[in-house]
């Protein structure tokens, strides 16, 4: 029976690589709760651990009465500071040059802060040993205001490092300072400000949040007394750099220690630091031999897990009177909580904060940004963004609104004025980075066309004739976005963390029959890694991306990597897996070449196979060709079929996109009604359009969280006001409008297939647009900012501050 | 927090004045107590247990009472620990006012409210001590002249 011959197109189709919107491979575990999360994992013998925490913000620990817990049935150990000090482990480095108490060492800096580790054999009853640990405290103020960290009268919180004039980022001014990051020309900056025609000024607060993933923060660790080896599960956005700093920090040879990323419920940059549960769950395992376990509830993800922003972004924006930026100054007051544990490439303190000119051609800029320390949790982290991109975009996507105030101008003919030209890439920007690819221009207008924008204007007019008429109460808001990310950290020439270059990377084994196998050093949580890798292969190798395996997340098994986060994996290691097809490929080429009977150069790849040149009947499939390197001597070619690729890059890729929200505010109740929502994304090569689709849809409905309500609120003594889902808002289906979706498709010129990455653009993006709406809303009547989130009860009060329900 | 409120008490001033400073009465006027010891004319010790929302917690306090401003007015200050549920610290000021009918007994109470009770109570915080000062007054005000019929 002769086969058909299948055509280019139908042969290209049956990889399911590129371009493909293929269901996710993951998604048949998930949706029958088959997934293994950290709390899955049951092993003889296990016991659980669980912390005593801390009441106050700020506190002297007088004492810590252990016995009582002790006593209790069940109870194996309680851990204190005074038991990890032998080990050198009652502090434990941070990522961001600092250091952090793993247990409280004679105080507490933050509300909810480790004071006590109770291990038991199950977890209710190290729940009622806690209630029997007696700790005294010497209440100490809290401080949690940053601008009041440096007055005469502020509480010292660090003391360990009060003396230290020198900080982890240069030299510390004050013992709660703890660095100024400056980027830019500040004396060509200022005399512009001095000079121009037009200065717009605003303090844009980017409130404190927290990522809270679906799934907690937890681990368990196993140390094997007999072998000598530790295994560690955990929920890490980045196993590989686990591995290497519990090596450093335990003094366990790097071999002996296994890390382990099971399946993650999210992470969205929370879980990327080292935590004291990991340390004392291992110091646990280590004392008592047994596994031990530890995952923290949802109130303890929010309060001592790490945080997000908390960034007062103080601006100044100077333009001609036509409205062509001319400079942009920001000073930003970082609150950093009690430890400085940002996740940062170490050379950026502030992250990727100097993307903060955005996507305009801005010739000058200054960026100034001091680190403070206050009775808070630390963190800091990217949630949903690379390194505090979504700060930037945040403050520039305000300050191009309040300039357009400032000129009586429509900001989306501003934004298009200022925007870097198409031929003006690669762009140098005034902060330093060069700007891969873009073509904003034509990403605007499509949106602008696809909203109507000018009849949408038309009718927010006639709206506001109509308030003011008494004919209606409510107001219509047009969020407009344009922003630019800047994310696969990235070169290993100027991206690290704790000393760890930021390459990443693939190794492919092809197995006889055909089907492969591909490890890298990322790691998903929820992003469709085995989908969308197996797709990049595909079409690099020729091979279905079904009959390809994606395994991550065991440093046993996986080459090193540094993670995800930063929208960094289809960037880095989505490179490497490129690349490291393309070895295969080549390798293939020679021992096809050789099955063909002809030269190497006389062959040629055609989608799935190797064709002789001229003689297309003439071919060998990777498929042929993979059972041949197992199944033949081929002179001067090695058995096998694998390769390695460790990817760096050379630079960043810069995705963006243009976001158009439109809101009706009902002016009497504050309760905000999103009409329509526009997000074209441009993340230059589109791998799988349906989990794009997806990413951005998640992205915007957290960056709508966000905006609207989503903060970690402390009170004046410290307590944390949103410790639970009671007040800390996630939204539902109810809270979630329609979401219109498009792109634009402009390839990274350095990357391999020229992808940028998406996963983090809509919560870059989708937050300003958002914001953007409800100032926009209430412009009309004399409004220039208010500060996020912007919940019902403060829409409310804007209106009445603006006079508006009398 | 601040919790302001008055209530009119058909007694005389100096009646009402001996019933703040009566164990007792206090006993029976704080809602959830337990226990009340005296260690001193001035120094209480109280076990209250409150509950804000899903969070109860029971208090273990120490009130040191200041009658020496009677019989016009009273105050008194204290702390509370409830263990990993959270803690309370603050105060009251009660002014006694003589009325015709009786002694208008006017309060001020400054409460602080810390640990893992602000977190999860801190919406029903508020109202909950509301409540519980106004139950305060109105149990008081039944033991008083439980007393004195």
């Amino acid at each position: 029976m002769s086969v058909e011959a299948e055509t280019i197109e139908q042969r290209t189709a049956a990889l399911k690589g590129l371009g493909t919107s293929r269901k996710r491979v993951e998604d048949s575990r998930f949706t029958q709760g088959k997934g293994n999360y950290v709390d899955d994992l049951k092993m003889p013998n296990m016991l659980f651990g669980d912390f005593v925490r801390s009441q106050h913000a700020h506190a002297y620990v007088k004492s810590i009465d252990t016995s009582a817990a002790l006593a209790l049935p069940g109870v194996i150990a309680v851990l204190t500071a005074k038991d990890l000090e032998p080990l050198s482990l009652h502090w434990m480095p941070t990522l961001a040059g600092d250091k952090q108490m793993v247990l409280a060492d004679g105080k507490v800096l933050f509300q909810g802060q480790e004071v006590a580790f109770v291990v038991a054999e199950d977890r209710y009853i190290a729940a009622d040993a806690i209630d029997l640990v007696k700790v005294e405290y010497e209440e100490l103020p809290a401080l949690v205001d940053p601008f009041k960290a440096e007055l005469p009268d502020a509480p010292i919180l660090r003391e360990d490092i009060a003396d230290n004039l020198e900080g982890a980022h240069g030299p510390r001014r004050h013992p709660n300072h703890i660095f100024t990051w400056e980027q830019g020309d500040k004396d060509a900056t200022e005399s512009i400000l001095a000079s121009a025609p037009v200065v717009a000024e605003e303090m844009v607060y980017y409130h404190r949040t927290h990522p809270c993933p679906l799934e907690t923060c937890g681990a368990v660790a196993s140390m094997d007394k007999v072998n000598g080896k530790l295994t560690l599960w955990g929920t890490f956005q980045a196993p590989h750099v686990v591995r290497t700093v519990a090596s450093l920090l335990s003094g366990i040879a790097e071999h002996n220690i296994r890390v382990v990323s099971p399946d993650i419920g999210g992470g969205f940059g929370n879980k990327v630091g080292v935590y004291p549960g990991y340390v004392c769950a291992i110091v646990a395992s280590i004392v008592t031999g047994q596994p031990v376990k530890w995952v923290e509830d949802r109130m303890e993800n929010l309060t001592s897990t790490a945080f997000a922003r908390d960034y007062h972004m103080q601006g100044k924006i100077a333009a001609t009177a036509e409205g062509k930026i001319l400079g942009l100054w920001c000073h930003t007051t970082a609150d950093h909580g009690a430890f400085d544990a940002c996740a940062d490439p170490t050379k950026y303190p502030a992250g990727f904060m100097n993307i903060c000119t955005g996507s305009y051609d801005i010739p000058t800029a200054y960026l100034a940004v001091d680190g403070i320390y206050t009775n808070k949790a630390p963190g800091g982290v990217a949630y949903r963004c690379s390194f505090r991109v979504t700060e930037a975009a945040y403050f520039i996507e305000r300050m191009i609104e309040v300039l357009a105030i400032k000129l009586n101008m429509d900001a989306a003919e501003l934004r298009s004025i200022n925007f870097i030209r198409k031929e003006q890439f690669p762009y140098q920007s005034a902060l330093g980075w060069e700007y891969d690819s873009g073509d904003y221009h034509s990403a605007w207008n499509k949106a602008l066309e696809a909203v109507n924008y000018k009849a949408l204007r038309a009718e927010q007019a006639k709206q506001v004739e109509a308030f003011k008429a008494g004919e209606t109460r409510k107001l219509m808001g047009i969020g407009l976005c344009h922003f630019t990310e800047i994310v696969g950290a990235g070169p290993v020439k100027n991206c690290d963390i704790l000393g760890m270059g930021m390459f990443d990377s693939c190794e492919i084994r092809i197995h006889p029959t055909g089907s492969a196998i591909a490890r890298l050093g990322t790691i998903s949580q929820g992003q469709g890694h085995a989908t969308t890798f197996a797709q990049i292969l595909a079409s690099e190798i020729g091979i279905s991306a079904d009959d390809i395996t994606i395994e991550e997340g065991d440093t046993d098994t996986a080459p090193y990597g540094l993670g995800t986060y930063g929208s960094r994996s289809t960037p880095v290691a989505g490179a490497a897996t490129a690349m490291a097809g393309r070895k295969i490929r080549a390798k293939a080429q020679m021992i096809a070449a050789y099955l063909l009977e002809v030269h190497d150069n006389d062959v040629e790849w055609e989608v799935d196979r190797f064709v002789v040149k001229g003689a297309p009947e003439r071919f060998k499939t990777m498929k042929e060709v993979a059972f041949a390197s197992y199944t033949q001597a081929i002179p001067g070619v090695e058995p096998g079929l694998e390769a390695v690729s460790y990817y760096d890059p050379p630079n960043m890729t810069y995705p963006f996109g243009a976001y158009i929200c439109v809101m009706d505010i009902d002016v009497d109740t504050g309760v905000s009604d999103i009409r329509q929502f526009f997000a074209l994304d441009d993340c230059g090569t589109r791998i799988n359009p349906m989990i794009i689709e997806g990413q951005v849809h998640g992205g915007l409905t957290e960056a709508l969280a966000i905006a609207l309500g989503q903060e970690i609120a402390y009170d004046e003594l410290g307590n944390v006001k949103t410790g639970s889902l009671m007040d800390f808002f996630i939204p539902t289906s109810w809270e979630t409008p329609n979401y219109t979706t498009d792109f634009t498709e402009t390839p990274s010129p350095h990357h391999p297939i020229g992808a940028k990455g998406v996963g983090e653009s809509p919560n870059v993006g989708g937050v300003p647009a958002f914001s953007n709406a409800i100032n926009d809303a209430f412009k009309a009547f004399g409004l220039t900012h208010t500060h996020m989130p912007h919940d019902h009860w403060r829409i409310w009060k804007t209106a009445n501050k603006l006079g508006l329900h009398a | 927090m601040i919790l302001k409120d008055e209530v009119n008490i058909p007694l005389n001033r100096d009646a009402v004045f001996q019933a703040l400073n009566d164990p007792e009465i206090l006993k029976a006027s704080i809602p959830g107590c337990e226990e009340l010891l005296q260690h001193s004319d001035t120094e209480l010790e109280a076990t209250v247990v409150v509950k804000f929302g899903p969070v109860k917690a029971s208090f273990k306090s120490d009130v040191v009472i200041d009658p020496t401003a009677g019989p016009e007015s009273f105050s008194l200050s204290g702390s509370g620990d409830a263990g990993v549920a959270g803690f309370a610290k603050g105060g009251a000021e009660v002014n006694l006012t003589e009325q015709e009918d009786g002694t208008l007994l006017s309060y001020e109470v400054n409460i602080d409210i810390g640990g893992k009770l602000a977190q999860v109570g801190g919406r029903l915080i508020e109202g909950t001590s509301k409540r519980l000062a106004k139950k305060f007054f109105v149990n008081f005000e039944e033991a008083v002249l439980s007393r004195h019929t």
